[in-house]
């Protein structure tokens, strides 16, 4: 019996456990697009993909700062607020007469300073992080109605430019997106504050008897969260035309949905901002796939709730059967 | 107190009461428990001894049914058990954790109403008599009482109510873990006492401790355990002290300690502190010297872990800290480490370990600047560090990249010790460097530690072992009450005058004494939240009637609580999630599917019979989505952020296929019986109100409130106390669907017609009531008056916002101004009143 147990435990890595965790998704990708061309080759056309990839990136965009925030044990749900602040406020300062970097860089300083908010409030005062984003939300819905007074405002025409500019046959905003995964990923994954940020993650006791400041990295989370909203806001904005005071509503669960088909957990320091970037590739795909197939809005969605059960479904099946023969 | 147990016949005496044969348990990557067998006689005190991680406590675990064994049986009065722990109980075994299996959000009443057995449990009405009783039993001068919150006791208070608890329950086996450990010598007194009533009437009771004296004193045969394997057992006056010392480490033990540091009165200070203080301690000024290794010790809790952890930037301390001569400041742990100050914590588990991740990871997070190129982490030198680690400090790991939670305690602390050596620290501060780990290891431990200070380091280290302390330590300083009253140097380093001048130094345990404003702990209270909503409920409609006369109107009071009434509908359905601590975010589309549903058999012209169909298959719908809900967190593990978040989606797919636009106008009838009114007031409020106060009633007084409370406060507590985790689960999901489906009838006279995408507001709206109405995310906090209140602040303000005339941002600013503001009082008010 103890020659039987101690075998099992020293075999070879199983399937699962090769592809890993943030492995599934790409495969996930993969087949979806072999499956698009199949029984959808409309949805894989140059055209449709070229007016996909832009929503693509966007929403890669805004499932980085989840990611971000919720490998600190965190969620934000201001995050449709942060998303339609920032293209309110690139708009509203180029409406003044700001040259547009310094319309951007306002932009950004409005999702970065709604992140320190939350982030303070969260580490400082230890208010539940759904709590406090949800009230920071509800702030930042109202700052955004109190400067568009209702209506929407028209984005800067270099922004229109660049949020529909292609370069190579590919839109300016899916670059845009890839380089800022690359990089996010680059820091999370390379370098000294990187590591440290996933070391407060997984366990901010430890991280803080090993001489880090834990609290800078959990604020830092939500600053950095913060200036991702921001950054889709304006894509937005420029993409539509116009800021309006409704435009991150469809963000918001779209973007966690993302993180959790990406396979990033819920328990905090580990995570993937590259398998969350794929994830809104394959979230926005498979909805074009369904409606160019002719389905309902209605199937869109039941497509898009089955995904999440079926990506979180995958990955826990297997360690669960470890877990029960532990158990017994 | 005797004729407590006279039901307990004396013809127990002698039989086996509690057997366990050849178990087996399994953990992730060790074997704790190897084929141990052990039985435990009616009228015996039976010792149960060994190491720190011999498996004593995983040993009784299994017996009391909170752990299931992985081979062998169990038997309690000859009846099998296995990981059952409420049948264990209900078989007479009562046990006493080391760590208080305790409910912190309840009382102590309540605690010990969970913990009975089912024919001793008393009415809840009863529930606080009885648990005075029980509380007076041990001793009638307690400082606290029965109405207290768990989470306001001291880590004592805690230790009682978990002894009086396990008396109570008239065990026929009481197992003590490391009973002594929180108690001070008088109720070390009592308890023994209690034990010799216990014994005399024919129970058994099973002492686990490390201490030898002790066991000695209290028990008739022994049993040792040593690394998961049983050492046979004894009757206590065949062994003397050195035998049993043999029995638990193995052999007759050598010296394990060694070489200390010689002369070191020449060397240069290498860390100086002049009058630092900070919690727990006060003034303490020391000189420690280069390749030093200085030892501080005390009873627990006088100052010398709370002084270490705040030369490691853990703690708040004040004070001059020179290190090399240099000035530092010690106020993170970011700070301390930059000074050059290292700390290998006592609680690895906890805060030594990053548990999840690889050996790699967990050594190089310390020193990551070494490996670092131009700004990149440099794998290849990484690994290379780690390899050269883990080979020098003799680690032994299937490979780098192996999650360090799978090693042994030994090996995980070499690791850590060897990262933190890895960061060329000048002083290392060491939290019980030993604790958990095996007897082969711990001569290693200390022979690195030699080593590291030969090498230069300077070393302070806390321990609780005087023997550890007076063979590794060139000088030892006594701390007592947070200040430094002996120092002993050189030959007068033994672990005889250390165990002396501790016991000397205090001649009391250190009570743990905190006064707490009035404000904060009534505001920690049940009843503070739905009082300071109340209030502002009243100033803010003082303030608007003041404004404007039309506030005081039967119309805008008829239109604002019909909106509260739905409102507070679905919040307390979302209040039943909360409670276990957990969320759902579908019950706004919930709603809408109501209304959906609703609108087939609602028609202009329904009978009655459709309109009863009508509201069974609305009700049916929910709970539907209930049981989804419960399926997707339980049965696929699911966290329940994202289970809901799929059927938030799924459940709008559902009503956008039965109605993909608006359809179907909600026919009279519904307006007739859920809009009816009392002169100007909407009946639903009335519902709502009752409601509120019945399912309060409900979760106060009766045994099922009882135990959801209990579940989201601690869940393994609630499970160890018989608390089923799955029936509590499903009752709270279906209950939050039920309510959600309740508030769907209103819905659908202030929407008129299946319109798919109603409702979805509700989700965070409800959320946010909850909220505003005292509960808390972490579960366990929460009441139904409190989600009333918070429903009706809601509306309040927005009718508020329009009266003023405010634009409708100001309705967004003062709702989230409101949840943080009643939250940052609520959790401020929760930590003041909490003991740590």
């Amino acid at each position: 019996m103890s020659d039987l147990t101690s075998r099992t435990r020293e075999k070879m890595p199983s399937l699962t456990e090769r592809i890993g965790e943030y492995g599934w998704i790409w495969i996930g990708t993969v087949l979806l697009f072999l499956i698009s061309w199949v029984v959808a080759p409309g949805s894989v056309s140059k055209g449709a993909l070229l007016s996909m990839l832009p929503f693509a990136g966007m929403l890669g965009i805004v499932a980085v700062g989840h990611t971000l925030v919720i490998q600190q044990r965190g969620l934000d749900m201001s995050a449709a607020g942060s998303i339609a602040l920032g293209g309110m406020l690139v708009s509203m300062l180029s409406a003044w007469g700001w040259p547009l970097y310094l319309a951007v860089l306002g932009g950004l300083a409005g999702g970065m300073l709604a992140g320190l908010c939350n982030g303070l409030l969260v580490t400082r005062l230890s208010i539940t992080p759904i709590v406090t984003t949800l009230a920071m939300g509800a702030v930042l819905t109202g700052l955004v109605r109190q400067i568009s007074h209702g209506t929407p405002i028209a984005a800067p025409q270099a922004l229109k430019e660049f949020a529909t500019q292609r370069v190579a046959g590919l839109p300016y905003s899916l670059l845009l997106a890839v380089l800022f995964i690359v990089v996010v990923a680059t820091i999370t994954r390379r370098t000294i504050h990187g590591r440290r940020f996933v070391a407060v993650g997984v366990n901010p006791e430890t991280a803080a008897s090993a001489g880090i400041d834990a609290e800078r990295y959990q604020v830092g989370a939500y600053v950095a969260a913060g200036l991702s909203f921001s950054v889709a806001g304006m894509l937005f904005a420029g993409y539509i035309g116009n800021a309006s005071h409704t435009a991150g509503a469809d963000y918001l669960l779209p973007g966690i949905a993302a993180v959790v088909v990406g396979g990033t957990p819920f328990t905090g320091g580990r995570g993937s901002v590259v398998a969350s970037g794929i994830a809104a590739l394959f979230m926005t795909q498979l909805g074009q796939m369904v409606l160019s197939m002719g389905a309902s809005n209605a199937v869109q969605l039941f497509v898009q709730a089955l995904a999440i059960v079926l990506a979180v479904g995958l990955r826990t099946a297997d360690f669960s059967m470890f877990r029960m023969k532990s158990a017994r | 107190m005797t004729e407590h147990f006279s039901s307990i016949s004396a013809g127990m005496a002698g039989k086996a009461m509690l057997q366990l044969n050849s178990v087996t348990r399994d953990f992730p990557g060790v074997r704790a428990l190897d084929a141990v067998s052990f039985t435990v006689l009616g009228g015996e005190v039976h010792g149960l001894i060994g190491e720190n991680g011999a498996g004593k406590s995983t040993l009784m675990a299994i017996a009391s049914g909170a752990l299931a064994p992985t081979d062998g049986q169990v038997f309690i009065s000859g009846k099998p058990i296995k990981g059952d722990p409420d049948g264990a109980r209900e078989l007479g075994l009562a046990i006493v954790h080391q760590e208080p299996a305790l409910m912190p959000d309840l009382t102590v009443a309540e605690n010990i109403f969970l913990g009975m057995p089912h024919k001793l449990r008393p009415q809840v009405s009863g529930m606080a008599a009885f648990a005075r009783q029980a509380l007076d039993r041990w001793n009638p001068d307690l400082s606290f009482g029965p109405e207290d919150v768990v989470s306001s006791l001291n880590p004592e208070q805690r230790f009682i109510t978990e002894i009086a608890k396990a008396l109570a329950a008239q065990p026929r086996i009481l197992v003590l873990d490391e009973p002594t450990e929180h108690l001070g010598a008088e109720d070390v007194r009592r308890l023994f006492a209690r034990i010799r009533e216990l014994t005399a009437g024919g129970a058994s009771v099973v002492y686990i401790s490390h201490r030898i004296r002790e066991v000695r004193e209290i028990a008739e045969r022994v049993t040792v355990l040593r690394d998961g394997q049983g050492q046979g057992t004894y009757p206590m006056d065949t062994l003397d002290e050195g035998r049993i010392i043999e029995l638990i480490v193995g052999s007759a033990i050598e010296h394990p300690f060694p070489e200390k540091g010689g002369n070191l009165v020449d060397a240069k200070p290498v860390l100086m502190v002049r009058n630092f203080s900070g919690d727990g301690f006060r003034d303490v000024s020391m000189a420690v010297r280069h390749g030093e290794i200085l030892g501080l010790a005390g009873i627990d809790a006088n100052g010398q872990r709370e002084f270490l952890r705040a030369l490691a930037g853990r703690n708040a301390g004040s004070g001059n800290v020179e290190v090399n001569g240099k000035a530092v400041s010690v106020a993170s742990p970011g700070q301390a480490r930059k000074a050059g100050i290292g700390f290998l914590p006592g609680d690895r588990h906890h805060e030594g370990i990053l548990a999840d991740l690889s050996v790699r990871e967990n050594f190089s997070i310390r020193s990551t600047e070494t490996d670092t190129v131009s700004g990149l982490v440099s794998e290849q030198r990484e690994r290379s560090r780690v390899r050269d680690a883990v080979a020098g400090y003799n680690v032994k790991t299937p490979s780098i990249e192996t999650p360090i939670r799978s090693l042994s305690g030994g090996n995980q602390q070499k690791l850590i010790l060897s990262s933190v050596v890895g960061a060329e620290p000048a002083v290392m501060l060491i939290d019980e460097p030993t604790q958990g780990v095996d007897i082969g290891a711990r001569a290693e431990i200390y022979r690195i530690l030699r080593e590291i200070a030969n090498n230069g380091t300077t070393i302070i280290v806390v321990s609780s072992d005087a023997a550890e302390i007076a063979g590794l330590c060139d000088r030892v300083m006594v701390f007592s009450r947070g200040q430094i009253v002996r120092e002993l140097k050189g030959d007068d380093v033994v672990e005889n005058n250390i165990t002396e001048a501790v016991l000397t130094s205090t001649t009391e345990r250190h009570r743990y004494e905190k006064s707490i404003g009035w404000f904060w702990k009534w505001a920690a209270g049940h009843w503070a939240p739905i009082v300071l909503v109340g209030l502002a409920i009243l100033a803010v409609g003082a303030y608007a009637s003041s404004i404007s006369p039309f506030y005081l109107s039967a119309r805008n009071f008829s239109g604002m609580l019909a909106l509260v009434g739905t409102l507070a509908l679905v919040a307390y359905g979302q209040q039943f999630v909360l409670l276990i601590g957990e969320i759902d975010l579908s019950v706004g589309p919930v709603m809408g599917l109501g209304v959906v549903v609703g609108s087939f058999f609602f028609l202009q012209d329904a009978g009655p019979a459709m309109a009863l169909l009508g509201i069974v298959m609305v009700l049916a719908a929910a709970l539907g989505v209930g049981f989804l809900n419960f399926l997707l967190t339980e049965k696929l593990g699911m966290h329940a952020m994202v289970a809901t978040l799929a059927t938030f989606i799924a459940v709008q797919a559902v009503s956008l296929t039965l109605r993909p636009q608006p359809d179907g106008l909600i026919g009279p009838g519904v307006y007739n019986v859920v809009g009816a009114k009392i002169g100007f007031v909407p009946v639903l409020i009335f519902v709502a109100v009752a409601l509120a106060l019945f399912l309060e009633f409900g979760l106060l007084r009766t045994g099922a409130g009882i135990a959801l409370r209990g579940f989201g406060s601690r869940r393994e507590s609630a499970r160890v106390a018989g608390i089923s985790p799955f029936r509590t689960r499903l009752a709270a999901y279906l209950l939050c669907s039920f309510f959600a489906g309740l508030a769907a009838f209103p819905l659908m006279i202030q929407v008129g017609i299946g319109d798919p995408k109603s409702g979805i507001n509700y989700t965070l709206a409800s959320i946010a009531a909850v909220v505003i109405g005292g509960a808390s995310l972490a579960g366990g906090r929460g009441t139904f008056l409190g989600a009333l209140f918070g429903a009706l602040m809601l509306n309040q303000v927005n009718v508020v916002a329009t009266f003023l005339r405010l634009s409708d941002a100001w309705t967004f600013y003062l709702q989230g101004i409101m949840i943080l503001l009643g939250v940052a009082i609520y959790s401020h008010s929760r930590r003041m009143a909490a003991s740590h």
